[in-house]
């Protein structure tokens, strides 16, 4: 009820349509469905993906072939499991399998796709009670459990493969080779992409050609990327700042890494995310300072997963703060 | 006192319908901590089992002396004395396993399985009743721990007691053996103990009704 | 109620007395059987390993082979530190009344947990003779492999003159140790506390071994 009052309250005082994702009861779009938004968000994963198959070559079809057809067979198994009818349709395992499969290196076996996979649909997703219900990003449970599992091949070492015929793949990823001897990635391969890391990080371009489809499209809330980019933005600053020697400027914590993929594709997930705007803003400033933290302070070059999932953690509690509250209420 | 189970009923009733760990959700700090290997997990039963048997038959056999405000000082007293006895045994003939078990054997003097057992069994029921609570609910225990290891250690590892079961090329599955695993694969088994209750009330049930 | 308070004490309380009495008896008797056992498996732990620190595993079964004895003397070595004395606990290993090396016993936070180890050094402390990890908590399948023979075969006769330093890649100048690939933070703990060892004692390990 208090929803509703605040939205009609806003959207008199606003001409612009907005679309504000609360707690039921609201005034719903009929056209908004988990269906639509999930093919929007593959609209969205087309540049990334053309990217990846374009810099990775097979490796990228590989583990997308791997990901996708395991993580569709798994939302299978476990829906007969619960007894519920198929949900294949809604396409939320489809687009868990993709974004899965673009935060994995090419290079990793094909197990790890698979394992990550089953993990990322059954713990990350069913137990919880399946679509919609779930609290940890799925996508990012999966990955995790097969970071931990198989430390060694998919550490920042397993992502090279120097007798490999791709040229990306023969390199370190910049956020490792800057972390162990201090090499700055020039910024113009940062920008397009022609460098190694897991399949969908590595061009920043197609990230933000996708990432500004899914906000205009309002499938993705805008507030949370500019909250990841904006933290980011003043603790790298902050950081370059206290060292500006390395020569790793704020445009490389931006560029480089899994920053704007993470930032637009994954924190977005409208179910593990908070559900007011200003609870969106404060979960993408959390991440962003997570990602940071992680990236200078932890024996990992990078932080995007842990940050997403330990905001995930937050939402409920974000979601409690940042209560709207009714035109006029004390 | 006509009402209290017979022994036999508790020896059954410790194994699955009241297991220690996966009914009662007793005992669960040892439960996480020492099962990513087999080894470890039967040791710790075995620890377990010697104080959990000791305890309840002193526990039973003093039962009509007990003061009802003091018994708690007493079955302290009783289980922290055991629990010496078996860490100090291990540290003598079994060195490397009781550094490997580190604080968990000292640790079973706050495990609540025991106490659970000397105030709900011992205190109440003979000794022959107390020693076979003690023996059924350690095997409860006992495979409880030896359940998630098996799950753990071949996972992580691909060996089982320390011996290869799977190919040599089996990726080992590394957060099995971290504190992760033993949450994963004990959230797991307790789900699929509950599921396997669930269907056989429902089959009674249905005879039954 | 017309006891007094003591009786009344004692009528409450001597059950868990009597209890106390007997299992501190128990005890006492336990600690007195067992109590040499496990000193003997503490210091067995690291005696044991000592030949093999100073000559190598493959000389150490030669001479357990021939029976030919390896005095170890334990010995504590003091160093001051900034004010403070650090106590190292190094073993005198003898062959046939010569010195044949030192063993020390040493500590350092890894990337899990403390790593206690041994390192061996040749009666000069001119080389390390070799490591052994006596306990470690780092990650399996990466970090714990700093307990690997491979690995831990590197350590052997690098000079104590400079201080070591794990590397990521391939090895090159003579103080240069491989880093496990993933776990560059166990591999250099590891090598911080060597350095720490060698700088602490290699002064009065050289003394002792002069004014012998």
């Amino acid at each position: 009820m208090t929803e509703n009052a605040n939205t009609m309250a806003s959207e008199s005082q606003n001409a612009a349509p907005v679309i504000h994702v609360s707690p039921s009861p609201h005034l719903s779009n009929q056209a908004l469905t988990t269906q639509r938004i999930m093919f929007d968000v593959v609209i969205g994963l087309v540049p990334v993906v053309l990217m990846a198959l374009y810099v990775f070559r097979l490796y990228a079809v590989k583990q997308l072939a791997i990901c996708v057809i395991s993580c569709l067979l798994a939302e299978a198994l476990f829906t007969k499991m619960r007894g519920r009818a198929l949900s294949l349709k809604d396409g939320s395992a489809l687009v868990t399998g993709i974004i899965l499969a673009l935060s994995l290196p090419g290079t990793a076996p094909w197990y790890v796709g698979l394992i990550a996979s089953v993990v990322a649909i059954g713990i990350g997703k069913a137990i919880f009670g399946g679509v919609g219900m779930n609290l940890f990003n799925p996508a990012m449970v999966g990955r995790a459990f097969v970071m931990i599992a198989f430390a060694s091949v998919l550490a920042a070492g397993g992502y090279q493969d120097a007798g490999s015929t791709v040229d990306a793949v023969t390199q370190a990823t910049p956020l490792d080779s800057f972390k162990q001897t201090g090499a700055v990635t020039p910024l113009f391969a940062l920008f397009f992409g022609l460098t190694n890391g897991s399949l969908g990080e590595t061009s920043a371009l197609a990230c933000l050609l996708g990432g500004i489809y899914l906000c205009i499209r309002r499938t993705a809330s805008w507030e949370i990327p500019a909250g990841v980019i904006l933290s980011v933005v003043v603790l790298g600053g902050i950081a370059n700042l206290a060292n500006p020697d390395t020569g790793w400027t704020v445009l490389h914590h931006l560029l480089g890494g899994s920053l704007l993929f993470g930032a637009f594709f994954i924190a977005t997930d409208p179910v593990s995310s908070p559900m007011t705007p200003k609870g969106k803003f404060i979960f993408g400033i959390g991440v962003g300072a997570l990602i940071m933290l992680l990236r200078i302070f932890s024996g990992y070059p990078e932080g995007v997963m842990f940050a997403v999932l330990l905001m995930n953690a937050l939402t409920p509690l974000i979601n409690r703060w940042t209560i709207p509250r009714p035109l006029g209420a004390q | 006192m006509a009402d209290q189970p017979t022994s036999l009923e508790r020896f059954v009733q410790g194994i699955l319908p009241e297991n220690p760990v996966f009914r009662q959700l007793l005992g669960l700090c040892p439960t996480l901590a020492v099962t990513n290997n087999m080894k470890s997990a039967i040791t710790m039963t075995g620890a377990v089992l010697f104080v959990l048997f000791c305890a309840n038959v002193i526990t039973s056999l003093i039962r009509n002396l007990l003061k009802p405000h003091l018994r708690i000082v007493i079955f302290t007293l009783t289980i922290a004395t055991f629990v010496t006895i078996a860490d100090r045994f291990l540290a003598a003939y079994l060195y490397q396993m009781s550094k490997t078990l580190g604080p968990y054997i000292p640790l079973i003097i706050v495990n609540c399985i025991i106490i659970c057992r000397c105030e709900v069994c011992a205190s109440k029921q003979g000794v022959i009743t107390a020693g076979a609570d003690a023996i059924g609910q350690s095997i409860g225990f006992g495979i409880a721990l030896s359940a998630i290891a098996a799950v753990r250690e071949i996972l992580g590892t691909g060996m089982f007691f320390e011996i290869r079961v799977l190919p040599a090329a089996w990726p080992d599955w590394v957060v099995m053996v971290l504190p992760p695993g033993a949450f994963l694969t004990f959230g797991l088994l307790i789900g699929l103990v509950n599921w396997y209750e669930g269907f056989r009330a429902q089959k009674a049930g249905k005879i039954e009704g | 109620m017309t006891e007094n308070v003591k009786t009344n004490f004692f009528s409450q309380a001597w059950l868990v007395l009597l209890l106390a009495i007997c299992f501190g008896a128990m005890l006492a008797g336990m600690q007195i059987a067992l109590g040499p056992t496990i000193e003997a498996n503490k210091v067995n732990e690291t005696l044991e390993r000592v030949p093999e620190m100073v000559f190598g595993a493959d000389r150490a079964r030669e001479l357990a082979d021939r029976e030919q004895a390896v005095d170890v003397t334990p010995l504590t070595v003091g160093v001051d530190k900034a004010g403070k004395t650090v106590r190292y606990s190094v073993f005198e290993a003898k062959t046939d009344g010569q010195l044949a090396g030192w063993v020390t016993k040493t500590a350092g936070q890894g990337y899990a947990d403390k790593i206690e180890m041994l390192i061996g050094f040749d009666p000069q402390v001119e080389k390390i003779t070799g490591i052994f990890v006596l306990d470690q908590k780092e990650t399996p399948g990466l970090g714990n492999k700093i307990v690997t023979d491979e690995w831990r075969s590197q350590f052997v006769a690098k000079s104590t003159g400079q201080s070591l330093a794990a590397v990521k890649g391939k090895a090159k100048a003579g103080n240069e140790i491989d880093a496990i690939t993933g776990a560059t933070i166990s591999s250099k703990a590891v090598t911080d506390i060597i350095n720490t060892a060698v700088v602490d004692l290699r002064e009065p390990l050289i003394t002792k071994a002069k004014g012998m």
